[in-house]
């Protein structure tokens, strides 16, 4: 069965490709973009190590084949527009305006040393350490904190971009939800909610066809995630999540949408969850999905896409954007030589900073449970 | 008096007092909104937002979907982007369709970002039984809340508390579920008037009755069943002490350990249920830090462990009454 688009799909799709979003990126953004996904694999790959090596602790989400997702629908972002990472998403945290420079201590997104500080549970970390992976977030950065409970910060997207309008604003939200987690009650209550209003939110589903253990059909009766959107009555679109270009267009076509007034959306990008669902699920996931599924997913590599396209283009005429070749190899297959010395160096200062910051005093634990009062004993 | 009472009333019903503390905060707090189930266009179901739409706008005061998860949750949003937010649950029985984004969302924020984010945002909405609402229209589930860390629990028993509490509750950079007694909300016994910009700190018990023999603490309407049972007390020669907590979290134990230096004797009411509720709480503090002020166990009147049924009958068989507090008192007495 084919599913059949909305007419509002087919218009946006039909559009020649000249008139793309896409096709306004320079040489240099398209080198930026190709930098950028060599940066979320190696972060995730690097972290795998890392835990292999018995330096940290706490369960790993792989973004692993999923990171045109993050790098495609960050780009296009303002720096003031705001977005709400989930357990998957953690390169989200310092790719998030990393077009005003990754050292720019002003930029709108996390610095990897804040990052990693979380990683290792350091005091340095945007939450002290006091919740998990990717449950951090900035006010002042226009990150929404996450919780656990998935699907749960749809609504609060919502209530921030309904405080944004209130206050003369025009920015955006991006959410990120796993397809599995459109099943929960609270993305039905938050979407409809948001298309009444027709608030900026626009909702990124990975579909990566896995919820853990069990397979997109059992979470989601239709083909495509996105035709959700039909039942609110906005605009849903469908990404290759594979490809870089294709996630930066659907969510540009989706900003644009949601900047100019018209709505919410849901864009939901085809992906494949290329290991476990964390890393302690890797060797179950071997067993419950089919060997032949897990080739076919990790064959359509994001980088190597990327690196077709940006051949084509003529874009890679230099010795040095040829020169390292991650694509296609798992965590203990590749090596530091397979990634841009930048992008290594990069990590690696987060990764000392971490290790040189301090774990939480224990005191803290009983700290901040209420803000100061003058209206309360 | 008229019959009817206008806002111009020197008197004031618990409904009008609420409504009267969320206009002011609306006038003075240019970044308070208001948001529930029909409370903008009607007013609520109740009345406590009537006229606020009308007077301050659709941004400020507005109607939400039926969704208790997407009004916590904007609430959530709107408060992490510079907002303050009184939340209306239509009925406080509701709020369990919200419960994650409340127990998990909102009150864990400040503190798993370390003190970055506040949440200024008000839950309020009318709870308690005694009415026949039935199962669903006559909960207490205060205690849910009291178990969660990052929320403050208040209970009004009366107009100026009920304005002094909302006030001081919009005011708080915290979380606060404010439960309203909907069987008060109109009751003309106990109207009485209030100061403008009347403030009430939240933590702070009140002594409603003064006494020697024994104390009884309670809190929303099981305070009036509390007093009555004193009166019948007094013909008995027993002079019974009433505080009513008004505040859950954060709790003002010392009013209550003060009581026990001079009655020796406590009795806890509350209209939930028995099992891990609030009354067991307080109990449980007394007999940890001040059980040598103890001459007799402490006890608790709750509701029965049952949901609340709806013939009259069945109703107040499970529900606490003066007449078991009576009874109960004087057991204590002569123990
Ligand atoms: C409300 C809730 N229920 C269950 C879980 C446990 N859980 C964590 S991730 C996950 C699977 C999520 O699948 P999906 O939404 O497709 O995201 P993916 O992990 O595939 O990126 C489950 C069941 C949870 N975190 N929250
Ligand atoms: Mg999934």
């Amino acid at each position: 069965m084919t599913a059949r688009k909305s007419s509002s799909q087919t218009t946006l799709e039909n559009q020649p490709s000249s008139s793309l979003p896409s096709s306004q990126l320079s040489r240099a953004d398209r080198l930026q973009i190709f930098n950028q996904l060599y940066l979320a694999r190696y972060f995730d790959i690097r972290l795998i190590k890392e835990k292999k090596r018995g330096r940290l602790r706490g369960t790993l989400y792989s973004s692993h084949n999923q990171e045109a997702i993050l790098v495609g629908s960050l780009f296009g972002l303002k720096p003031t527009d705001w977005i709400s990472p989930i357990h998957r998403d953690m390169p989200a945290f310092f790719l998030k305006d990393a077009r005003s420079g990754l050292e720019n201590p002003n930029r709108m997104g996390m610095s990897i040393e804040q990052v990693c500080c979380q990683v290792w549970g350091r005091v340095d970390s945007p939450g002290r350490a006091r919740d998990n992976w990717s449950h951090i977030g900035s006010k002042e950065k226009h990150i929404i904190h996450s919780t656990s409970m998935l699907a749960g910060t749809i609504p609060v997207a919502a209530g921030v971009m309904l405080a944004d309008r209130l206050n003369g604003g025009d920015a955006v939200c991006l959410t990120y939800n796993g397809e599995g987690s459109t099943a929960q009650g609270v993305f039905h209550e938050a979407v409809n909610f948001a298309a009444v209003r027709k608030l900026p939110v626009v909702t990124i589903i990975e579909n990566n066809q896995w919820a853990y253990g069990t397979p997109v059909s059992l979470e989601c009766p239709t083909e495509d995630v996105a035709r959700r959107a039909d039942g609110y009555g906005i605009l849903g679109l469908v990404a290759d999540g594979q490809d870089v270009f294709d996630v930066y267009d659907k969510v540009m076509m989706a900003v644009d949408h949601a900047r100019s007034g018209l709505g919410p959306s849901i864009v939901e990008c085809k992906t494949f969850r290329a290991y476990g669902h964390g890393d302690h699920d890797d060797d179950r996931a071997n067993k419950y999905r089919p060997n032949q599924e897990v080739m076919e997913g990790r064959s359509r590599d994001p980088i190597a896409i990327c690196r077709r396209k940006l051949a084509a283009l003529g874009d890679l005429d230099g010795a040095s954007e040829t020169a390292y070749w991650a694509e296609g190899k798992s965590a203990s297959e590749a090596t530091n030589d397979d990634f841009p010395p930048e992008v290594v160096e990069y990590l690696e200062r987060g990764i000392q900073f971490a290790l040189n910051s301090a774990v939480p005093d224990g005191n803290e634990g009983e700290q901040w449970v209420f803000a100061d009062s003058e209206v309360s004993r | 008096m008229s019959a009817s009472q206008t806002l111009e009333s020197p008197k004031k019903q618990y409904l009008n007092a609420l409504r009267d503390a969320i206009d002011e905060e609306l006038s003075l707090n240019p970044d308070l909104i208001c948001l529930g189930e029909d409370i903008g266009l009607l007013g609520g179901a109740f009345g406590v937002t009537e006229g606020l739409q009308a007077k301050y706008g659709t941004d400020r005061v507005f109607d939400m979907p039926i969704s208790e998860a997407a009004i916590i949750g904007t609430a959530v949003g709107a408060a992490l982007n510079g907002k303050t937010v009184m939340a209306e649950m239509q009925f406080i029985d509701f709020i369990s369709c919200g419960f994650d984004q409340i127990v998990n969302m909102l009150a864990t924020y400040h503190y798993r970002t370390a003190g970055e984010v506040s949440m200024p945002i008000v839950v309020r909405g009318p709870a308690g039984a005694y009415g026949g609402g039935a199962l669903y229209h006559s909960q207490m589930n205060e205690a849910w809340f009291c178990n969660a860390p990052g929320l403050k629990v208040v209970c009004p028993s009366t107009p100026a508390d009920a304005k002094g509490l909302l006030t001081a509750s919009l005011r708080d950079p915290n979380p606060v579920l404010f439960f309203e007694i909907k069987e008060l909300y109109r009751k003309r016994e106990i109207e009485e008037e209030i100061p403008s910009h009347h403030i009430v700190r939240l933590g702070e018990a009140a002594i409603r009755r003064f006494g020697s023999d024994i104390t009884l603490v309670s809190y929303g309407q099981n305070v009036y069943h509390c007093l009555q049972a004193a009166d019948e007390l007094v013909k008995e020669g027993i002079n019974a002490e009433v505080i009513d907590i008004r505040t859950l979290v954060p709790l003002d134990e010392d009013t209550i350990f003060a009581s026990l230096e001079k009655t020796n004797r406590l009795i806890v009411v509350n209209e939930a249920p028995m099992t891990c509720g609030f009354a067991g709480e307080i109990i449980a503090r007394v007999s940890e830090k001040a059980f040598h002020l103890l001459d007799a166990p402490p006890v608790r009147i709750t509701r029965l462990d049952t949901p609340v049924p709806w013939a009259k009958p069945l109703e107040l068989h499970v529900l606490p009454s003066v007449e078991k507090i009576v009874n109960l008192a004087k057991r204590l007495v002569a123990f």
